[in-house]
């Protein structure tokens, strides 16, 4: 494709500027994948390098160190405790002995289970005395990978402690022989509230993250790599273990024209990208005109417009959604009406064929969707500088012109990200398909997959059926997880890497 | 400062480790030492029943703690879970499921497998199997061994119709019915579309046959299904004479009388609300017969029953005075009760015989279908999800016999793909064995290191004692130990199994 | 904060004289507005109709109800609702309180601090918020039951779980705070004042929008929770929120009886969210426009 000088792209008609536009846009999609690997086998190399460097660091504490320093090797804090910072080194010395009574005690048992995941299952006596069985349960998989896991974040914790000890160990050193004067445990208590004030602020919200959301994705990162399910739930009836890729295998192989994992998972994929399309650009235009629409109408109308709309939002989607699904069945009062007005003569097929339900699916997801749209377009329509719209008007532009060229591009440009954040949200919008379809009707060709997977179903709600489904298959779950964590990933990096708006955050301060 | 950073999450972090560490300990019973009586004491334990059976399992429960002479008292919580929720629901979580629950017999092989059924002692299995249907007795057993307790025997389906839209004399016709439908515009609702269970009804109307085979723990070892057959095909015909017409609906609800529907084919737990909407012109009739090439063919349905089951116990004591409840709770009393208040179909032989029970109108229609219906077996999980679309595939065929017999074809590949393996499946060796706890139940991989030399993929803590024995293609056809035998482990350690093979025969070594 | 105006183009036209042609199309508009309001209230006022219908329990095909009354919500009270309800309450405001605290927290660290890690902060919290929330739902639920946190005792294990993932969503509040000029803080910042006090004293009432964006948005998400929830509670009804328990009356031994008090539950669910929605409404615009558009 021709790159035009800025004279030359000023000469294009609008028809030609679009499409000059757009296919650039297309045309940086692979350099964008690209950089992204790029980026990604830098910080590999970079954290490669910072290693180097903390190794080689610690030798040369070690080598310069004096007795003290050289103390702090075993005994955290030492440095600190020392030179006289009681209350950092206090702490140092809290954590080593924190840790090492948990090595002892449990997390060595977790670690060295860890590869094994357990070596004996349950099982089963007849006790003839009560005429009954008697089950007794040994090694539990899911505990040992669990805490396993917890245990090896743990020690990356550690570590990084350890090196900040020598660090402070060494720092401290260096200053006493300059003589220059050390914080004392107040200073430290005081930068917490200001220059030191983002770590007490971010403390709390971090460590919830790292517990509640870092460690269950590791953790279901790995049962991947397991044959975790019903059948095989680590304790009550027999132990699981790792079996490598052959999750993966399952879901994407392809040999023989592909197994009905991997033909499932393309079509469910497929779907899944035209529904976040269509979901997101649907609500997103036709949010933007009701909300002109409604803000063409007096000033004693609007509110009741947004009124009527807001409702919808406030109602809990369980309740909505799942009346709306029956009023669309094929007895439903939509079909009922119709037939009674004389103008069909059997029912429509709203949920029943594959072409019809995504249709219908997205225009109710129209009906949930732009009450949000018309508020947040309505807020930024105030904040466009009225004195473009002025000068527009001196010009003589037209409506129609006036939204072309004004309200469009800044809307556009404002709300590029969130147009992202909306569309890997569609991906994953649960409750509206499982609601109104719980993704059916079933599609006979993927009926062999786990779960019973139908037209309308996304990946996400897949994920669900295949996770309360007939045999429970968590592995497969979590394959399915990954794979849309690298879908939407891919998406949204590449396209935050193209989006003007993003890159110069600090444009708007 | 980053280490307090540091410092502060691996403390809340142990402190969380802290709090998780021991498991929940079971509520052992008081200890009472009077030998003649050595269940007796006091029990906690939690129950899982339907709603609208809450309330009659407590006091039945309570009516069980009066009247044993074992010193048994039980102190229940019941808790709210529909028979068709339970299955999946004790899956999630074995530990914190309840000790006695009921569930619909299609969740029967998921319990065993994943281990939430208790076996029956054999005192209580000869009682049990001597009392019950044995159609039910079957369900509840695998090769013979009692896993649960039969409840009832009323889980089929049959047709309810409205008399002010269906003349009687068109009950027996399935053609008559779909054009009754159509002429007034009213609504036919079979779940032929969305439900395996329903679909089932026209195979087995024309003499097909769905059959599994299990092994003794529970797991599926092959089928017997001629649905992709002559038979097959007429049942197939049949089904798309209905599925075919605009006025098919894929309900079994009985609400759906109150949107536009004339006929609906569901159980005896709709019978209260059809009576309600249709009143004096509520029809109830075993199903119809449809015609194919001259011939009249009835169809058919699954006749299935809801189970009692005992979660597996680690308390020999606990486990048995369990045992005794459960037995209660499903005997013929309790299931003329529950037959009493809440019109559940017995599955007692005596109370079934009751004359009170016979001339219930919704278990006489049931009754009158039995005589077509076919035993709900063991069925594997993924059979309600592959023939559940039998339904759409017809509806898409077009009704000829090309596009029949292909959604015929389509459901046999995918039945045989549950059993079938890649070749390189077949030809891959596997250990199985005593030696991973899992009681020669995981095929252990190996790898092919070098030609007819195929290692574990890691190295195992054997056990000396242990026994297990290399095979082919995870089947029998084709296995290796110590000869013929098992080959047994001579030393404790941590080993990598090697299988050198040699022609037909092989030797194992550990290294 | 960039500068509001209520500038309305259709005002200007009116100034300027209608024309027949706007008449035309202010009517045109007029009336695809109603059709529109039509449409989006029939399924609000058919659940409020259904829920007020007495002849019969079940679902029904038909709109309007033949017996009027107030059964359905008289029968609640026989019912654990109010418990669930009561509990839902309970989660939500604590989790409004503390997802305020903490997304206000994380959101003025990352917009205003510059310190070593918040770029990698950033970005592993973007990455780490594209994992389907769906698949961590079973490792949550044996967290929660070993810290004894499921089944009766739920409404503890959600909070916690509400609260501690909710640092994640800060996007919306930092790029509120970001429209918030540093100047001022830097002013502050020389007349002596630490970072804490900046915070409380200066930022903080400048920041209302965001703070009642932020509370609703907080207070709404525990009444829809009906996946996880359900999960967390494994059918023990005393954990119950009010979506995981209306669910329930959904089953196929509860609905022909319960359906209607379903709907009389829904919408006793809808009131408050209604209301507080209604009247903070102003609060939600600003606050997204000003925050999630640029975030």
């Amino acid at each position: 494709m021709a790159n035009y000088s800025d004279l030359e792209y000023l000469r294009l008609s609008k028809g030609q500027k679009f499409a000059y536009k757009l296919g650039h846009f297309f045309l940086s999609i692979p350099r964008a994948i690209g950089r992204l690997f790029v980026n990604i086998g830098k910080g590999i190399g970079k954290g490669a390098k910072g290693i180097g460097r903390s190794l080689a660091d610690i030798g040369s504490t070690f080598r310069n160190g004096d007795g003290i320093t050289k103390g702090s090797f075993v005994i955290m804090g030492l440095g600190n405790m020392a030179r006289g910072q009681i209350l950092r080194g206090i702490l140092f010395l809290l954590f080593e002995i924190v840790f090492i009574f948990y090595m002892v005690t449990t997390g060595g048992y977790w670690l060295s289970m860890l590869p094994s995941l357990g070596h004996q299952g349950p099982a089963q006596e007849y006790n003839p005395i009560y005429d009954t069985y008697v089950t007794t349960y040994h090694d539990n998989s899911f505990k040992i990978l669990l805490y396993g896991v917890l245990t090896i974040f743990f020690i990356i914790a550690f570590i990084y402690t350890w090196r900040a000890n020598l660090k402070q160990a060494k720092i401290t050193q260096e200053m006493r022989e300059k003589g220059i004067r050390l914080k004392s445990g107040k200073d430290d208590l005081r930068s917490l509230v200001d220059e030191g004030f983002y770590k007490t602020l971010l403390a709390l919200p971090l460590t919830g993250i790292i517990i509640f959301t870092v460690l269950p994705i590791v953790f279901m990162i790995l049962v991947a790599f397991t044959n975790y399910d019903g059948t095989h739930d680590g304790y009550f009836n027999s132990l699981f273990n790792w079996v490598g890729l052959e999750n993966f295998n399952t879901m994407l192989s392809w040999e023989g024209g592909g197994n009905v994992y991997s033909a499932t998972f393309g079509e469910v994929l497929t779907w899944t990208l035209i529904w976040a399309f269509f979901a997101t650009f649907s609500n997103y235009f036709l949010g933007m005109f009701v909300a002109m629409m409604i803000n063409k109408t007096g000033r004693t109308f609007k509110k009741g417009w947004r009124t009527i709309l807001v409702l919808t939002i406030a109602i809990p989607q369980f309740i909505s959604l799942l009346y709306v699904s029956k009023m669309f069945a094929k007895n439903g009062i939509v079909n009922g009406f119709l037939m009674n007005m004389g103008w069909i003569e059997t029912a429509l097929p709203f949920f029943e064929k594959a072409a019809w339900a995504r249709i219908t699916v997205i225009l109710i997801n129209i009906w949930i969707g732009i009450p949000y749209l018309m508020l947040i377009v309505t807020g930024i329509l105030m904040n466009i500088p009225a004195d473009l719209y002025e000068s527009a008007k001196i010009d003589g532009a037209s409506g129609w012109k006036q939204f072309t060229k004004i309200t469009l591009p800044y809307m556009l440009f404002i709300t590029g990200p969130y147009l992202v954040t909306q569309f890997t949200g569609n991906m994953n919008n649960f409750n509206v398909i499982f609601l109104l379809t719980g993704g059916g009707p079933t599609n006979p060709a993927a009926s062999g997959a786990s779960g019973s997977v139908g037209y309308t179903d996304l990946l996400v709600t897949w994920l669900f059926k295949i996770t309360t489904g007939a045999e429970s298959k968590y592995y497969l779950a979590s394959v399915v997880g990954i794979l849309i964590f690298v879908v939407v990933a891919v998406i949204t990096l590449v396209v935050y890497n193209l989006l003007p708006s993003v890159k110069n955050e600090e444009d708007f301060q | 400062m980053k280490k307090v950073l540091a410092i502060v999450l691996a403390l809340v972090m142990v402190l969380g480790l802290a709090a998780c560490g021991t498991p929940a300990n079971n509520n052992t019973p008081a200890n009472n030492t009077a030998d003649d009586k050595p269940l007796a004491g006091t029990y906690k334990i939690k129950v899982w029943a339907a709603e609208n059976n809450q309330e009659l399992t407590k006091k039945q429960i309570e009516a069980f703690n009066q009247s044993n002479d074992m010193g048994i008292v039980i102190e229940a919580t019941v808790e709210a879970v529909s028979e068709a929720d339970a299955g999946t629901n004790m899956i999630t979580d074995i530990e914190a499921g309840p000790d006695i629950y009921w569930f619909a017999q299609d969740q029967f092989a998921r319990l065993v497998n994943a281990g939430a059924l208790d076996k029956l002692g054999e005192g209580a299995s000869k009682t049990v199997s001597e009392a019950n249907d044995p159609g039910v007795v079957a369900a509840g057993s695998i090769n013979g061994q009692l896993y649960a307790y039969p409840a009832t025997s009323d889980n089929g389906y049959f047709m309810y119709y409205d008399k002010s839209v269906i003349p009687e004399t068109d009950i027996d016709s399935l053609e008559k019915l779909i054009a009754d439908c159509e002429a007034a515009k009213k609504y036919f609702a079979f779940e032929a579309q969305t439900s395996a269970w329903y679909i089932a009804s026209w195979f087995f109307g024309t003499g097909c046959h769905s059959e599994w085979e299990m092994d003794n723990d529970g797991k599926y070892t092959g089928v017997k299904d001629d649905f992709n057959s002559a038979n097959g095909l007429i049942a197939a015909k049949g089904l798309y004479k209905l599925v075919s017409s605009p006025f098919h609906l894929s309900s079994s609800k009985g609400a759906e009388f109150e949107s536009g529907a004339a006929i609906v084919v569901t159980g005896t737990w709709d019978y209260e609300v059809v009576q309600k909407i249709l009143g004096d012109n509520m029809g109830v009739a075993d199903l119809p017969s449809f015609e194919v090439d001259g011939k009249q063919y009835h169809l058919g349905s699954y006749n299935g029953c809801k189970l009692v089951g005992v979660k597996p116990q680690t308390d020999a004591k606990r486990g048995a005075a369990l045992h005794q409840l459960a037995q209660y709770l499903t005997d013929y009393d309790r299931q003329m009760e529950r037959f009493n208040e809440l019109a559940w179909g017995p599955a007692n032989l005596k109370a079934q015989s009751d004359d009170k029970v016979k001339a219930n109108p919704g278990l006489a229609a049931l009754l009158q279908q039995n005589a077509y219906s076919v035993p709900q077996g063991q069925i594997h999980g993924s059979w309600w999800d592959i023939a559940k679309v039998i339904g759409d595939d017809v509806k898409e065929s077009g009704g000829t016999d090309e596009g029949l017999k292909a959604a015929l074809q389509k459901y046999q590949d995918k039945i045989d793909a549950l059993f079938s393996m890649s070749d390189e499946e077949k030809n891959a060796w596997t250990v199985i064995g005593d030696i991973n706890g899992d009681g020669w139940s995981i095929d252990l991989p190996m790898e092919e290191v070098s030609a007819g030399v195929w290692k574990t993929t890691q190295k195992y803590d054997l056990k000396a004692g242990n026994q297990f024995k290399c095979r082919q293609g995870k089947s029998w056809d084709v296995s290796i130990g110590n000869g013929g035998d098992n080959y047994v482990v001579e030393k404790d350690g941590s080993f990598t199994i090697v299988l050198t093979l040699n022609g037909d025969s092989g030797t194992i070594t550990l290294e | 904060m960039s500068k509001k105006n209520d500038y309305d183009p259709s005002e200007i036209k009116r100034a300027m004289g209608m024309t027949a042609k706007n008449r035309v199309s202010n009517t045109v508009i007029y009336v695809v507005l109603v059709i529109m309001s039509i449409v989006w209230l029939i399924p609000f006022f058919c659940i409020v109709f259904q829920s007020f219908r007495c002849e019969s329990t079940w679902m029904a095909g038909y709109v309007f109800p033949t017996k009027w009354g107030l059964d359905n919500y008289i029968n609640l009270a026989k019912t654990d609702f109010w418990k669930w309800y009561t509990n839902t309450f309970i989660i939500a405001v604590v989790v409004a309180v503390f997802q305020t605290i903490i997304v206000l927290c994380m959101s003025y660290t990352l917009s205003r601090f510059r310190f070593k890690m918040r770029k990698g902060l950033m970005k592993f919290m973007l990455v780490l918020g594209l994992f389907p929330g769906m698949l961590t739902m079973i490792i949550l639920y044996r967290v929660l039951k070993d810290l004894n946190m499921t089944q009766a005792n739920a409404v503890p294990g959600l909070i916690l779980v509400y609260i501690a993932s909710s640092g994640m969503g800060y996007y919306v509040s930092k790029g509120f705070f970001d429209t918030v000029p540093k100047t001022l803080d830097e002013a502050a910042r020389i007349d002596g004042a630490t970072r804490a006090q900046v915070l409380w004293k200066i930022i903080l009432p400048m920041a209302k929008p965001i703070v009642i964006y932020t509370v609703l948005t907080a207070f709404m998400g525990p009444w829809g929770d009906f996946v996880f929830a359900r999960y967390i509670s494994m059918n023990t009804s005393a954990g119950m929120n009010v979506a995981v328990g209306l669910q329930s009356w959904l089953s196929l031994d509860q609905i022909n009886n319960r359906y209607t008090m379903f709907c009389a539950g829904g919408v006793i669910v809808a009131i408050p969210v209604t209301i507080l929605f209604l009247c903070l409404q102003k609060y939600y615009v600003e606050g997204v426009t000003g925050g999630a558009v640029k975030g």
